[in-house]
């Protein structure tokens, strides 16, 4: 579980929240917070006031895989194999097995053709899908990403969220502006000026959003009311 | 007025491009997976990058502006006064119609990305171009500032505007849609004819086909009516 309690921070008032493991989606306006939360989370930020525990340690001495909202941002080294092996290579592992694991994640993101490439000559997509195999190539436990699909076509997303399904993170907490994605989610957490204003399953975040522009387009079409 | 590509090829590495077609007045979405050059197409049709073979030739269009995807790309002021002054607009004008009133003296890295695309884009659209190429304007915005984004574009009066685009759901109406298919230009014809051809159209339009029903555009409200 991860447990934030009386978080103050910026924008962020969170008396209490809980987020249990499996996928967690993070919804709101521009500007109500989500990436300051996300950094909390991800311990790359301290909140002013506050604690965060993940599963009853502090997010700085937890295994977490992290993506900025700002593609590149992301991107430190020159070809995008350095760029997949640079987290294995800064923890000293074996050569051969940085290898294998960066070619085996590659072939699972579906960039095994991008190894080569220049992370400078990289689509804004094609720089998302480098920095997500990046942010798992050493199996965290838990996988922070910002709007890491705000740039990617169906397909992609679509290969993105399965997986980060299919990793060994027991913690997925994620913002998207795309409230179809946000479905698929376990967890819906709506942030709104800086605090939690919904937090439960899909079902019972949206279900209070009928009528506003959050509300998936796809329930819509199936019950036939207006956005 | 029209933007016609003519033979137009360019090379980078592996990747070729190719584009024939003539973007007429009015408003053209271009969509395409990850890495298929929507990127380079709009550089090419800005005149930004200069096709390897072929011709891109404006004609009646006397002023042109792109909007490339990431809009820290376009950031040069230190304040998001200056950011705006720096467009020669005014920044009240634009804060208010940017819904950042009272962020003016901000520095603009403070921003969150989602309001730094809205001041960017707020600059944009309060320009006059003939040629208005839009790479991604909706990425990082919240469903909100997507619907005003929109708007704004629908009220465009003149010249011709192109969007290349991921997004699946807040879509202003257009009148013509492309595709780029393994880095070739491939026209799907004028709306609503196109969206019939339109091979990457978002899954709620394609569920609407196979029931037989055929939007009269690709925005929400068409796609609602056509519900």
């Amino acid at each position: 579980m991860i447990v934030l309690t009386s978080i103050k921070h910026g924008i962020l008032t969170i008396p209490f929240l809980e987020i249990s493991s499996g996928s967690t989606v993070i919804i709101g306006p521009n500007g109500s917070g989500k990436t300051t939360l996300l950094q909390i989370i991800a311990g790359i930020i301290s909140p002013q006031s506050g604690s965060v525990a993940i599963d009853g340690k502090s997010p700085a001495s937890v295994n977490t895989g992290w993506l900025n909202e700002y593609p590149d941002r992301n991107l430190l080294f020159g070809t995008v194999s350095d760029e997949i092996a640079s987290p294995l290579r800064f923890r000293q592992d074996h050569c051969p097995e940085v290898q294998e694991r960066v070619n085996s994640i590659a072939h699972d993101s579906g960039i095994s053709h991008l190894l080569g490439r220049r992370t400078r000559d990289l689509s804004g997509g094609e720089k998302v899908l480098v920095s997500l195999a990046t942010a798992m190539v050493t199996r965290p436990l838990v996988l922070v990403l910002d709007e890491s699909d705000s740039h990617l076509d169906q397909e992609s997303t679509r290969t993105l969220t399965r997986l980060i399904r299919d990793s060994n993170a027991s913690y997925l907490v994620w913002c998207t502006q795309d409230m179809e994605t946000a479905t698929g989610a376990d967890q819906v957490i709506l942030l709104e000026g800086g605090s939690v204003t919904r937090c439960g399953t899909p079902h019972e975040v949206f279900a209070e959003l009928s009528g506003d522009c959050l509300y998936p387009l796809s329930w819509r079409l199936s019950c036939g009311s207006h956005p | 007025m029209a933007l016609i590509l003519e033979s137009v090829s360019y090379t980078r590495g592996q990747f070729r491009l190719t584009a024939n077609g003539i973007f007429e007045e009015g408003v053209h979405l271009v969509s395409g997976i990850v890495g298929s050059g929507k990127s380079t197409l709009a550089f090419i049709a800005s005149g930004m990058v200069l096709p390897g073979e072929g011709s891109v030739t404006r004609t009646g269009i006397m002023n042109s502006l792109l909007s490339m995807q990431f809009p820290e790309y376009h950031t040069t002021g230190i304040t998001v006064n200056d950011e705006i002054r720096s467009w020669g607009l005014d920044p009240g004008t634009v804060l208010a119609s940017s819904r950042l009133s009272g962020r003016g003296d901000d520095d603009v890295t403070v921003l969150s990305r989602g309001e730094l695309k809205r001041l960017h884009l707020g600059c944009v659209l309060s320009g006059d171009a003939d040629l208005l190429i839009l790479d991604e304007p909706f990425s990082a915005l919240d469903c909100r500032e997507k619907r005003v984004i929109c708007r704004k574009i629908s009220e465009q009066d003149h010249g011709t505007v192109i969007i290349c685009t991921h997004e699946q759901t807040w879509l202003p109406p257009v009148d013509f849609i492309w595709e780029m298919k393994g880095g070739t230009l491939v026209s799907c014809g004028r709306v609503p004819e196109a969206i019939l051809r339109w091979g990457l159209a978002p899954r709620h339009i394609r569920d609407l086909i196979e029931r037989g029903l055929v939007p009269g555009n690709i925005s929400p409200e068409a796609v609602m009516e056509a519900a």
